[in-house]
């Protein structure tokens, strides 16, 4: 395996296979970016151990792939509060 | 009035102890009827389906669900269906099912629903058996959700469509656009305008908008619970029969 990272879009592409299909994430709804040498965790997830768990996963693709570049985790928390307004539908 | 609390995508998994029920402690109170929009499960095994049902044992008032693409991601989304259904849960897959709230019936009609894209940029039957296949089983959904919502508007005051994928491109907006086709479908619209209906409510579009409404004009909401950032929404679906006055 090349040291050289992996261009960008294949990069991408890898982490969200690897966020898809490890068992420690199942997640399709984390959006991926990478600015400069950080890639960036976006969106939001079930509990805060997944949150933990693709960050992870996200992290072992990126070593292996793409040396030099770190993960930024600015994943959020599905919110529980039972507030917000009722919606009239007449 | 009838109180109909709604949220989708709550994925719950083998970590998720707890969470969803803490987020439903206060549902009986608030709500007549509790909807599920897919994706109650994290990989779709019986596993997570027995823990989703743990989370549901507080919830007091009827609970109707479709599964979602998650749902079905462990090929076994029959033993899905089967812990839910001990639960008490209602799951619908191309059927309905009506409840009583203070002498005004909700009839419910749900169907996973499934991708293909909207007019203008869809997928289309044509070319390799995968691509017919792909849109054959979104015709196959739309055409089940049809027939659903028709059979239960002769036996209910108002009707709900509930639905995993989206039928509107307006509540995916925020999602990337390369990826609409793989989030909902224009045909599930079609249908729903057909058959008639007072409410849509789907989940599966984490970045999405919440509002929408359908070419025919019926109102669609979008609450997977990411965009929604609450438990659940609460939707006052107001009889006008009972009201003494016409729908818009």
């Amino acid at each position: 395996m090349s040291a050289d990272p992996l261009p960008t879009p294949y990069l991408l592409a890898h982490i969200q296979e690897a966020l898809a299909t490890d068992g420690r994430a199942r997640e399709l709804g984390v959006d991926v970016t990478v600015a400069g040498t950080h890639v960036v965790l976006n969106g939001t997830v079930a509990t805060d151990a997944q949150r933990v768990a693709i960050a992870e996963v996200a992290a072992e693709v990126v070593a292996a792939h793409a040396p030099g570049h770190e993960v930024v985790n600015e994943l959020d928390v599905m919110s529980h509060d039972e507030g917000g307004s009722v919606e009239e539908l007449a | 009035m009838s109180r109909i609390a709604a949220v989708g995508d709550i994925h719950v998994g083998l970590d998720s102890v707890g969470e969803v029920a803490r987020g439903l402690q206060h549902v009986n109170d608030r709500a007549d009827l509790l909807l599920l929009a897919g994706d109650l499960t994290r990989c779709g095994t019986s596993d997570e389906a027995e823990l989703v049902a743990d989370e549901l044992a507080g919830v007091r008032i009827p609970v109707v669900a479709v599964l979602g693409n998650h749902d079905h991601h462990g090929d076994e989304p029959g033993k899905v269906v089967e812990a839910l259904t001990r639960a008490g849960v209602i799951v619908l897959d191309g059927t309905s099912t009506t409840v009583d709230v203070g002498g005004t019936v909700i009839g419910v009609a749900g169907a996973k629903g499934f991708g293909g894209g909207f007019a203008g940029a869809c997928a289309t039957a044509f070319g390799e058996r995968a691509m017919k296949a792909f849109v054959d089983e979104t015709r196959r959904e739309a055409a089940r959700l049809h027939d659903a919502l028709v059979g239960v508007a002769r036996r209910a005051d108002r009707t709900v469509a509930l639905l995993h994928y989206s039928p509107v491109e307006e509540t995916l907006r925020g999602e990337r656009l390369e990826i609409y086709p793989f989030l909902g479908s224009h045909l599930l619209a079609e249908a729903i305008d057909t058959a008639g209906a007072d409410l849509v409510v789907h989940g599966h579009a984490h970045h999405g908008a919440e509002r929408g409404v359908t070419p025919g004009g019926i109102r669609v909401r979008n609450v997977a619970q990411p965009v929604i950032g609450h438990a659940y929404r609460v939707f006052d679906l107001r009889d006008p029969a009972a009201e003494g006055r016409s729908v818009a």
